[in-house]
C-alpha cells in the first residue's frame, strides 16, 4: 500500500496571509492564549530561531519589530477541513491529524492516475501555492511523513526502494516517540537512525519496554500505524457578534442559548439530539478560548445544554471581554426514547409552546418574543432589554 | 482605537427593545432644541435636564450622546438626544 503525506508548514500563517496578502512581506507572529500565558502558535518562516508553544515574550525579545496577530482557530480549522474536502477528490482514504500534516491512501488508484508524478502534480493543484506544500510518498506513514519532511517547500519526494540509506543519516528526535524516550535516547548517546537500527532488539525492549520494540522496528522504517480515514461528519456552526464587547456571563449564555434554539427547533423535526458541542468565543483583544461538552445521551431539549454551557462558561474564566461567541455541532443522534411528562402544570408550558410554534409555523416569521435583559447596568438604553425568541 | 478582528458582525440575531426613534429637531444657536416635529411640529417649553454619555470610543462605531428632557407645548414630556457622530436627532426614553 502506497500512502502520501502532505505537510504544511506555517499552516496558520498562510491561512492569515490567505485573508490578507500584505501578512506576507512582513514579519508576523501569530499568538494564542492559553492559562493566561501568551505563547506563538506560528511564525514568519524568516524569524530564525523561533519554535511553535514559546512563550511571546522569548520570541519579542529575539524579535521586537514584528506584528502580532491572535489566532483564529476556527477559521484555520475551516480552511484545514476545506482542503480536505478537496482532496477527497484524489482519494477518499484521507486522515488529518491535529497538527494539520495529511496522509492519503493510494490504495486503489492506479486506473486513475498512471503514475505517481499524475498524483503528485494532482495534489500540488488542489492546494493553494501559498501554503507550499511538502509532499513525500512511500510505503507507510512514518516513511511517506519523512519523505515529506525531507523535501523542498512546494516540491515532493516519492521514496520507493533504498530507505536504509535515507534513514540511516535522520536523527532519532523525527521519530513519534514520547518526549521520555527521545530524552533517554540522547542519555545513551543515541542521535542517529544508523545508531539505532544498528542496536539488536533486545537492549532496546530491556530499556524501554514495549517502546523498545516500536523504536526498533521504525529505526528501520517499518511502520504498521493504519490510515484512518476521516468520518464525514454533518457539523451545524452558528455565531454572532454581540452589540457591545461583555464581561457579562447572562449576555454570553442568552445569545448562546439564542443561537442554539433555532438548531434545535430544526433537529426535533427530524428527532435528533446532540452528543457534541464545541463552544467558543473571541475576546476584542482577538484572543481565542474554547471549550467542548459531550453527552452520554443525545440531548433533545435546549434547558441541557444551556445548563452544562452556564457551568462551563463559570469554570472557565474568559481572556477578557467577549465581542463574538459561537458553536459548532459535530455529533448528533437519535435518542433511545423519553418519558412523558405526566404532570399536567408542566404540560401546560409546553401546551403554550407548542401553539407559539404553531403560529410561526402557520405566519412564518417569530412573532412572540420574551424580553430579556442583557446589560440592564448599560448607558446605552437600546442595550439593556432584547427580545429573545419563545419558541426554544 | 482596537484592532479590526476582521469578523463580519451579525448583529440581527435578537431584537433590542427601546430603539431610537428619528426626529426633526429645530436648534437654537447654542445646539439646544426649541421645536420639535418639523413643519408645524411643537414648541419645547423647558429643558428639565440634559447630560452626555460616551461610551465605546475604543470601537469603530463609538456612541456620543446628548440627552434632553424637555417639556412641549403640548404638556408632553419627551426625551431626545442628539449623535455627536452625525449630528442628528433622536427620541428615546432613558
Amino acid at each position: 500500500m502506497k500512502i502520501l503525506c502532505v505537510l504544511l508548514p506555517h499552516f496558520s500563517l498562510c491561512c492569515e496571509i490567505l485573508r490578507r496578502p500584505s501578512f506576507a512581506e512582513q514579519p508576523v507572529l501569530v499568538t494564542y492564549t492559553t492559562d493566561s500565558k501568551k505563547l506563538v502558535l506560528d511564525y514568519s518562516p524568516e524569524l530564525d530561531g523561533l519554535q511553535q508553544d514559546m512563550p511571546l515574550q522569548h520570541a519579542l525579545s529575539r524579535y521586537n519589530n514584528v506584528s502580532l496577530i491572535s489566532a483564529d482557530i476556527p477559521y484555520y480549522r475551516s480552511t484545514f477541513t476545506k482542503l480536505l474536502d478537496a482532496l477527497e477528490g484524489i482519494s477518499p482514504l484521507i486522515e488529518g491529524d491535529e497538527s494539520r500534516n495529511i496522509f492519503i491512501s493510494l490504495e486503489g488508484l492506479q486506473l486513475i492516475f498512471p503514475d505517481y508524478r499524475t498524483i503528485m502534480n494532482a495534489v500540488l493543484d488542489i492546494i493553494p501555492n501559498i501554503f507550499k506544500p511538502q509532499i513525500g510518498l512511500a510505503c507507510n506513514k512514518l516513511l511517506a511523513y519523512l519523505a515529506a519532511l525531507s523535501c523542498p517547500q512546494g516540491g515532493y519526494r516519492i521514496l520507493t526502494d533504498n530507505t536504509a540509506a535515507f534513514l540511516k543519516d535522520l536523527p532519532c528526535d523525527v521519530l513519534p516517540i514520547s518526549i521520555k524516550s527521545r530524552q533517554r535516547l540522547r542519555d545513551f548517546g543515541l542521535y542517529t537512525l544508523s545508531q539505532l537500527s544498528a542496536l539488536p532488539p533486545g537492549p532496546l525492549l530491556s530499556q524501554f519496554g514495549m517502546e523498545g520494540k516500536k523504536l526498533y522496528n521504525l529505526a528501520r522504517g517499518r511502520d504498521d500505524t493504519p490510515l484512518i480515514p476521516r468520518i464525514m461528519t454533518r457539523a451545524i456552526n452558528g455565531n454572532a457578534a454581540l452589540p457591545s464587547v461583555t464581561t457579562s456571563l447572562e449576555v454570553i449564555l442568552a445569545e448562546l442559548e439564542s443561537l442554539l434554539a433555532k438548531v434545535f427547533i430544526n433537529i426535533s423535526r427530524l428527532g435528533l439530539g446532540i452528543y457534541r458541542v464545541d463552544i467558543w468565543t473571541r475576546s476584542w483583544s482577538a484572543a481565542h478560548w474554547e471549550r467542548t461538552i459531550r453527552f452520554k445521551e443525545p440531548v433533545i431539549d435546549i434547558k441541557s445544554v444551556t445548563k452544562r454551557i452556564k457551568r462551563l462558561l463559570e469554570d472557565y474564566p474568559q481572556q477578557g471581554p467577549v465581542e463574538h461567541v459561537g458553536f459548532r455541532i459535530t455529533r448528533l443522534g437519535y435518542p433511545r426514547g423519553r418519558q412523558g411528562n405526566l404532570l399536567p402544570k408542566v404540560r401546560a408550558q409546553d401546551q403554550l409552546m407548542e401553539d407559539i410554534r404553531q403560529l410561526e409555523l402557520r405566519l412564518g416569521n417569530p412573532q412572540v418574543y420574551k424580553a430579556q435583559e442583557m446589560e440592564p447596568w448599560s448607558r446605552i438604553p437600546e442595550r439593556r432589554y432584547i427580545l429573545v425568541n419563545t419558541n426554544r | 482605537m482596537v484592532k479590526n478582528t476582521r469578523k463580519a458582525l451579525h448583529t440581527g440575531k435578537y431584537k433590542s427593545i427601546n430603539n431610537p426613534v428619528p426626529v426633526l429637531v429645530k436648534e437654537d444657536k447654542a445646539g439646544f432644541p426649541i421645536k420639535i416635529g418639523l413643519p408645524e411640529g411643537h414648541v419645547v417649553t423647558a429643558i428639565e435636564d440634559h447630560w452626555r454619555i460616551d461610551d465605546e470610543w475604543w470601537r469603530s462605531k463609538p456612541v456620543s450622546r446628548i440627552y434632553y428632557d424637555v417639556h412641549l407645548d403640548s404638556g408632553q414630556q419627551m426625551m431626545l438626544y442628539r449623535d455627536l457622530i452625525t449630528g442628528r436627532w433622536y427620541r428615546q426614553l432613558y
